[in-house]
């Protein structure tokens, strides 16, 4: 592994390429930690350790690295460009014209990009109105007295506006360098980045908190997870599949490179993240009802005991459940068995021994959701691990605990690709001592 | 007013670095100078003229300044002059600059872009350099390097071409001359053949220098989707004539089905039933009949998706294929894996031998390898971002002479082909009648001479055909085409590199064709291309002549059928079946867009696949040179085998033992070169299914491929230790064939498609799609 980034910062064109990746990526870290003007950064800081985030920001919070409660230039982070995104694509389900670009290839697609990005700017001034509204309201950080944008003009408030929608842009820019001239996805190495650069601030927590033996029992606790995740990401089922497209005499190489993958984990990291908004629901509701001066009713408590509290039983159970509904859910959207079948019959492709359309989707079926099972388990376990340790980390905030759930499946992800992607390039490149 | 907005427009493109926007105004003024230097190149005899050529060669130094470059122009003129009659006007020499330059230079049709090319050529070869000019076909390699020759011949710059049948010697003498004319798979075919040499002194091509492109877009766009393949005659292969039969009886939609884009056919389930029942009750899904599988469907794919007269046509005997993007018999090519063999038994032909991939080539990597490129063609602009993603190449427009007044009309679309082509042939009738010339352009050759058997029945006399079947006479038609009268129907081979003239061949009648409105192109359907369609416009209206054109679609035309297969009718259906409204050509355009996308797409995967081949055969190919240079062979087998080595040499003396140790090391290298790319094609097929595991299919190629590479020189090393430990010999010599070394026979080409799939985004989208649409039904019902 070492060997391998020696020699991938050995070749002049990868090298450029990982070093090109992480400047932006310092420029980025860089960006979120710098305060937009007109925000005073001691009050921020001083609410933010005040203040319990839990809550509906977690989320986007995670995505932002960390940036939005601290009202930096980057407090948007790539959130708003996903959100376009997603939204473009569920607009080519409605709207001919957006469906007539899709097909056109590549010039189609160009223009599809262009919508997204104006809407990402749209949604950007949106989201930094809002922020801006709530924090001059105090609302921001509940119980937090000390006003976090000191000077209230209506001039100043448009400039934080326009500067964290312009740092949207640029997060925007930046991911699309990354992807370009860079190596892996750029939004996702942001999002990766994001993450990850909040695990020393939460090892740090633990230690000031707990003390160095549990310090060190939850960092061996950490790797283990983090390598149990890795092997588990990596395991697939493979169906040998044969294409009796072409008449060769000698067929040597029969199948073993021709194969459908099926993933134990192949619904990814989506379910988690449908799983954990669907829960934000009870609460974003019970507050939005809550008035400040009465008490709150009977619902409202038995929410605030059992689905906030993220240590609750029923809190944990629910999730894991809804992580398992969810997994099965997804898969049969992203894979499905009668449309793989109907596609490899059109290609000629069967799997051996088995006919093509029914019997073959029958199979297929059969082995997804003996795979699924043990897959949505494993997801369901690795959400609610760090519900687990709440008492350790001292925080309400099970998604931000950098060895769990969300967090730690995103970073594995995206590192996972990655790293594939070096040495796919590494391969292509290195061909020493081949000519001897 | 209009034309500094339009000036202004310019700039802007040219700021934002928009493809197609290079500047040459630079260059204006030195075709000023150049026609300032006119007067003095006329005065200059024959001897003198050539001589300040060959001075223009000494004093370069191989770098052009501004002051040769006018000296090249000025000469180059006058020796267009002497030579052919034919002043070139400053924006051929403006079109000279570009490619001197480097650019893809777009030039109408009929601003000389031949001469333009030949001036270019011999700059570059008075700076010293070899050129090769790339042209589509051996057709016109031949014409324009037979054409241009005495205008080389007066700047003293050799000149030669390549053609299908010439041979190994003739090839050599020709790349040795300065400027040589080939098409572009001629030259292909020659690099792929010199990698298979076993002997320095078969070598053919010399190192490459400047690639002058002609029709640039149809060389580097259309022909780049199908890599050039040199195959080798494997032995017979059966074709299951068995098979055939059965398939022959095989009904569409009851025992197999077509995808919408024609690309794919596959057998239902009643259709595999049918096929088992047929062949004695097998089961072709099992592992042991997978070969009885794959010729079920080769021999579908011959029956169903490849159609006489429109894919290929049968001539002499045998099958040729049809180019799509040419219209022309395709000579060298062949389908591969059986299909070839499938598709003549079905015409009941004797079957030819079958053949294995030796090695392939893809255009980019043959361009790639001159260190210089540039190119001409009438539509560059439309591909100009390809020409810079791919090639890295800029186009640059060059002005017309004068300015082309051709009229366009709009499309005219019709709700079936039927009465399209009812409404075609009246227009045709009704145009004819006036004695304006008609070139009818048509999409395959069954379409063209079912066009002219309706216009002759309809009462059009002398109604000429040119297509695939008859290609020898085209020069023959095409100089006739614009005569007085005449009607030309013709498949896309007149769509390119011809030229032709108001009132025939020798422009007797070209007033009275002019006052008539000139030529008149109606085309019969789009082409998948609008790059194409304009092609076909672009014959006429050459010069500043009159002209016209028109586009006669259908809603059940194969484009829109394949592209926009849930389109509908853009507006009121009238009596004849013509549809009226406001823009109706949308639907035909979207469609159009769209198959321009999807090729875009086969391109770019072809070329991000066939990237790591490449470079896979550079690594081999440096080796393979040191075997056949060095003595690489001879140490291997001292090292490894030293006692047998040492017999050897005793018994056939050290120059034939040494000659016999690098054809053995050299065959084992090839083989297994050969046996590597199988494995690749085989790894190609299936890789998209990694997707479903969100791998990059790409990334995982590579992976799988790397590996498998590194093992061939290894390989090929204990092979060859092994073979010679049992070759035998006498006084005659080493016995080869015995140990199974010998050289293939035949060489071809091969035509190669692919098969893309969606990412998960696209999966979740095709699900979303499906709800959206049921409920809309749903929705609808009540």
């Amino acid at each position: 592994m070492l060997g391998a980034f020696r020699s991938a910062l050995a070749t002049p064109d990868l090298r450029r390429k990982i070093l090109f990746t992480l400047g932006i990526l310092v420029l980025y870290r860089f960006g979120t930690t710098l305060p937009s003007p007109g925000v005073s950064y001691v009050n921020v800081q001083k609410c933010y350790d005040q203040v319990d985030q839990q809550g509906i920001y977690s989320l986007i919070n995670l995505f932002s690295g960390g940036a939005l409660l601290q009202l930096s230039v980057f407090a948007l982070g790539i959130m708003p460009y996903i959100t376009s995104s997603i939204i473009i694509q569920l607009l080519t389900v409605v709207i001919p014209r957006f469906e007539q670009l899709r097909k056109e290839g590549q010039s189609g697609q160009a223009k599809l990009t262009q919508y997204t990005r104006y809407l990402t700017i749209a949604l950007a001034i949106l989201q930094a109105t809002g922020i801006v509204a709530l924090a001059v309201r105090g609302q921001l950080f509940a119980g937090c007295t000390d006003p976090v944008i000191p000077d209230q003009s209506v001039f100043n408030l448009i400039v934080v506006v326009i500067t964290m929608t312009a740092g949207t842009s640029v997060i925007m820019w930046l991911g699309e360098l990354i992807t370009e001239r860079g190596i892996g996805n750029g939004m996702s190495l942001l999002i990766f980045t994001g993450i990850a650069a909040r695990i020393p601030a939460e090892g740090g927590n633990i230690l000031n908190s707990q003390g160095g033996l549990v310090f060190f029992v939850v960092c061996v606790f950490g790797l283990a997870i983090i390598c149990s995740v890795v092997f588990v990401e990596q395991g697939q089922r493979r169906v040998p599949v044969q294409y009796a497209k072409r008449m060769i005499g000698r067929r040597m190489y029969g199948g073993t490179s021709t194969y459908l993958p099926l993933k134990v984990n192949q619904a990814g990291v989506i379910p988690v993240i449908f799983a954990s908004s669907l829960l934000y629901l009870p609460d974003l509701i019970s507050r939005l009802t809550t008035s400040t001066t009465s008490e709150p009713s009977g619902w409202q408590q038995w929410v605030a005991q059992y689905l906030v509290s993220q240590s609750s039983w029923v809190h944990i159970s629910l999730y894991f459940l809804l992580i398992i509904f969810f997994t099965y859910f997804y898969v049969s959207i992203t894979f499905n068995p009668d449309e793989r079948a109907d596609e490899m019959k059109k290609f000629g492709g069967f799997i051996p021994g088995i006919r093509p359309g029914r019997p073959t989707a029958e199979y297929l079926r059969f082995v997804l959701g003996r795979i699924t099972l043990p897959g949505s388990i494993y997801l369901g376990i690795i959400a609610i691990l760090p519900n687990l340790f709440l008492d350790i980390t001292g925080q309400g905030q099970n998604q931000n605990f950098p060895f769990g759930g969300t967090a730690v499946l995103i970073m594995v992800g995206v590192g996972l690709d990655t790293v594939k992607q070096i040495e796919s390039q590494l391969m292509q490149r290195n061909y020493e001592g081949f000519l001897r | 007013m209009g034309a500094f907005v339009g000036r202004l427009k310019a700039r802007a493109r040219r700021l934002l670095q928009r493809p197609g926007s290079a500047d040459l105004s630079r260059y204006e003024p030195l075709v000023r100078q150049a026609g300032a230097r006119e007067q003095w190149a006329q005065g200059l005899s024959d001897e003198e003229l050539t001589e300040a050529a060959g001075a223009l060669r000494e004093s370069a130094g191989g770098r052009f300044g501004d002051r040769d470059l006018v000296e090249l122009c000025a000469l180059g003129r006058e020796a267009a002059r002497r030579a052919l009659d034919e002043r070139p006007y400053d924006v051929q020499l403006l079109g000279t600059l570009g490619l001197l330059t480097g650019h893809v230079v777009e030039m109408a049709t009929g601003e000389g872009k031949t001469l333009a090319g030949a001036l270019a050529a011999a700059g570059y070869a008075l700076r010293g350099e070899r050129v090769h000019v790339l042209s589509v076909n051996d057709y016109l390699a031949r014409r324009d390097a037979e054409w241009m020759a005495p205008v080389y011949a007066l700047l003293g710059v050799s000149v030669a071409w390549v053609g299908q049948s010439s041979t190994r010697e003739e090839r050599r003498r020709a790349y040795a001359a300065d400027v040589t004319y080939g098409a572009v798979s001629e030259i292909g075919f020659d690099l792929l053949r010199d990698r298979l040499c076993t002997d320095v002194a078969e070598l053919v091509l010399p190192e490459p220098g400047v690639a002058l492109i002609d029709e640039a877009d149809s060389v580097l766009v259309d022909e780049a989707r199908v890599p050039l393949v040199l195959a080798g005659s494997a032995g017979e292969v059966e074709a299951d004539r068995a098979v055939s039969e059965v398939v022959r009886r095989l009904r569409a939609e009851v025992h197999y089905e077509i995808d919408d884009n024609r690309r794919s056919v596959y057998l239902t389930g009643a259709g595999a039933e049918a096929v088992e029942a047929a062949l004695g009750g097998i089961d072709l899904y099992s592992d042991e009949h997978a070969g009885r599988l794959a010729a079920v469907n080769v021999a579908l794919h011959a029956h169903a998706l490849l159609r006489r007269d429109v894919d290929y046509i049968v001539r002499d005997g045998r099958v040729q294929l049809i180019s799509e993007s040419r219209g022309r018999v395709a000579r060298l090519q062949r389908w591969p894996d059986g299909l070839q063999a499938a598709v003549e038994v079905k015409e009941s032909l004797p079957v030819s031998r079958g053949g294995e991939v030796l090695d392939s080539i893809t255009v980019q990597a043959l361009v790639g390898r001159y260190p210089r490129v540039c190119g001409m063609t009438g539509t560059a602009v439309a591909v100009a971002e390809q020409l810079r993603e791919f090639y890295g190449l800029e186009a640059a427009v060059i002005p017309p002479n004068r300015p082309c007044i051709r009229v366009d009309e709009p499309d005219r679309v019709f709700a079936s082909v039927a009465d399209k082509e009812a409404a075609l042939v009246a227009e045709v009738a009704e145009v004819h009648a006036t004695g304006r010339p008609v070139l009818v352009g048509t999409l395959d050759v069954a379409e063209s001479e079912r066009l002219a058997r309706k216009l002759t029945a309809a009462g059009v006399e002398n109604v000429v055909v040119l297509n695939a079947r008859n290609d020898a006479e085209e020069a023959a038609v095409v100089a006739e085409a614009g005569a007085l009268g005449a009607v030309t129907v013709s498949t896309q081979m007149a769509g390119r590199g011809t030229d032709i003239r108001l009132g025939g061949a020798n422009g007797a009648d070209h007033d009275e064709v002019a006052a008539l409105g000139g030529l008149y192109v109606v085309g019969s359907g789009r082409y998948p291309s609008s790059r194409l369609d304009n092609q076909l416009r672009g014959r006429a209206g050459r010069q500043g002549d009159p002209g016209g054109s028109v586009f006669f679609s259908s809603m059940r035309d194969e484009l829109v059928t394949g592209y926009a297969p849930d389109a509908e009718v853009p507006g009121e259906v009238a009596d004849n079946g013509e549809v009226t409204g406001a823009n109706v050509a949308a639907v035909v355009d979207f469609a159009q867009r769209v198959a321009e996308g999807v090729n875009l797409e086969t391109h770019r995967d072809t070329w991000r696949y066939s990237k790591l081949v490449e470079h896979q055969r550079e690594v081999l190919l440096e080796y393979r040179g040191r075997v056949l240079r060095e003595d690489v062979a001879v140490r291997l087998l001292e090292q490894r085998c030293a006692e047998r080595w040492a017999d050897l040499t005793e018994g056939v003396g050290e120059q034939e033992a040494a000659r016999v140790a690098r054809l053995v090391l050299l065959h084992h290298l090839d083989r297994g070169w050969t046996e590597h790319l199988e494995f690749l094609t085989d790894l190609r097929e299936g890789i998209h299914l990694r997707a479903l595991a969100r791998e990059d299919p790409l990334d995982e190629f590579h992976r799988a491929a790397i590996p498998a590479f590194k093992r061939i020189v290894d390989q090929a090393r204990d092979q060859t230790v092994e073979t010679v430990e049992k070759l035998e010999w006498d006084e005659s010599g080493v016995d080869l064939a015995a140990v199974g070394i010998r050289r293939p026979s035949a060489t071809w080409t091969y035509l190669v498609h692919d098969n893309p799939v969606g990412s998960e985004q696209d999966r979740v989208m095709k699900w979303l799609r499906s709800k959206v649409a049921s409920a809309e039904r749903s929705w609808l019902r009540r």
